[in-house]
């Protein structure tokens, strides 16, 4: 990153072909919208591209990009707030059969429980758990994300855990 | 879940995710081993955990990359353009520049023309125009003349009066309008005009020879309405040279005794 803040765009197009697939199942994640995330997958890279100037190279650049990515997700969340915001609940519903869902997660009955279990916890506990379990990121860098010490990540990974699995246990009886 | 098992919560998240080292983790499952509400806890959310590692993210269109390119090809250009834009801004502020400079000089062309134009019309002008109102005034100042000099000969009285009263206007009176006044003064049978003719040649005393022609008048009147209107203007402009004049108009016999009277107080107040 450091070399497209030099100059050097067509770098950007590695950091790209590495991290996209990453970061669109983040953006999925977070808001369950397919085409959204797509768009926003895109926005983060262009906000990274215009403003490459403020990387500083303190810190990685996959944390950089949540970062951004974060921010995106709340200018996308407030664009659609005024009427087309879903809340939780709606969101699971909409999922296993909806049109945004994946052809995939309707064969997958057992995943899809767990789908709508996530899909009930707060947006900070599903970020959590999307950034440790999905992203395979490490709490320190989770923790340089969501600007909270490393410790504080792994409680709030471990509550935001408790919460899926009671989610989740009261949605199987 | 005893008490004490708070401190292992970090570890679960750390030990779940295996950020533990081999001594951590040993401590952990050492813990858990002898915890049974920490290992129900605990086993339950590793198999919700482990069950989320079976979900898939749906994986990006094909047009994310395709539309990335695009992207990116257009924020280079755009880039690169930016650095032609320091030559291309160059010249656009040149471009802004360049009509702000004749529009100075031709501000300043005006500005000079018009102080160019103030001062030629004020120096070449206003001389041929003091000239020719000089001479303008000098010709009204002649038709007056010609104007008076004809009235005076003119037959009707009234007339002769205007005439007369044209002198007023008249700043620079010559010989040959004192000449004339006299003239009326002496000999023009109209006791008014005589009259108004001293009037005229009063607002002309300044000249010495106008006071001398006053005094020398002052036996050729006969009428006492003119004997005491001199006296009044000698007394007036304190024409001492008058009183012989006076003295020997009192030797007139038939003078008027009121005007012999005024003479007498004028010749007193005189000396």
């Amino acid at each position: 990153m450091l070399r497209v803040k030099a100059g050097d765009l067509d770098r950007m197009g590695l950091l790209f072909e590495r991290h996209y697939r990453a970061l669109y199942g983040f953006l999925f994640h977070m808001t369950y919208q397919r085409e959204a995330s797509e768009d926003m997958v895109q926005t983060v890279f262009y906000k990274m591209l215009r403003y490459r100037n403020s990387f500083t190279g303190d810190g990685e650049f996959v944390a950089w990009m949540y970062q951004i990515a974060r921010n995106v997700i709340k200018d996308n969340a407030k664009k659609n707030k005024p009427g087309t915001h879903y809340d939780a609940g709606e969101i699971a519903d909409r999922l296993p059969g909806g049109t945004s869902a994946d052809e995939g997660f309707e064969k997958k009955q057992e995943n899809a429980g767990l789908h709508r279990a996530m899909a009930k916890l707060s947006d900070d506990n599903r970020e959590i758990l999307t950034l440790s379990r999905f992203q395979e990121l490490k709490y320190q860098e989770i923790g340089h994300i969501l600007g909270i010490s490393e410790g504080a990540a792994k409680v709030r990974a471990f509550r935001a855990m408790q919460e899926l699995k009671d989610i989740y246990t009261k949605m199987e009886r | 879940m005893k008490m004490n098992c708070g401190q292992y919560e970090e570890k679960f998240s750390a030990w779940v995710n295996n950020e533990l080292t081999t001594a951590e983790r040993a401590e952990f499952e050492k813990h858990l081993a002898g915890c049974d509400g920490c290992m129900q806890e605990f086993t339950a959310m590793q198999q919700v955990w482990d069950l989320m590692g079976t979900i898939e993210a749906p994986e990006p269109s094909a047009h994310v990359p395709v539309k990335f390119k695009a992207m990116l090809n257009t924020f280079k250009e755009s880039a690169e353009e930016k650095k032609g834009i320091s030559i291309k801004e160059q010249l656009a502020r040149l471009w802004q520049w360049q009509p702000r400079w004749p529009l100075a000089y031709s501000l300043v062309i005006v500005l000079i023309s018009f102080t160019c134009g103030y001062f030629v019309f004020r120096t070449g002008s206003a001389g041929k125009q003091d000239e020719q109102l000089k001479a303008l005034s000098s010709q009204v100042h002649e038709l007056k003349q010609t104007m008076m000099l004809a009235l005076l000969e003119n037959p009707s009285a009234s007339e002769r009066i205007r005439g007369v009263s044209y002198t007023s206007e008249i700043k620079h009176a010559d010989k040959e309008v004192i000449d004339a006044l006299f003239a009326t003064l002496n000999n023009d049978p109209n006791v008014n005009v005589r009259l108004s003719t001293l009037d005229a040649l009063t607002h002309l005393a300044s000249h010495p020879e106008v006071r001398q022609g006053l005094i020398q008048s002052i036996i050729q009147q006969d009428s006492p309405l003119m004997q005491s209107a001199i006296a009044d203007v000698m007394l007036k402009l304190q024409e001492k040279g008058s009183v012989n004049s006076f003295k020997q108009l009192l030797k007139q016999k038939d003078l008027n005794p009121g005007v012999k009277d005024k003479i007498r107080q004028t010749i007193t107040q005189l000396i």
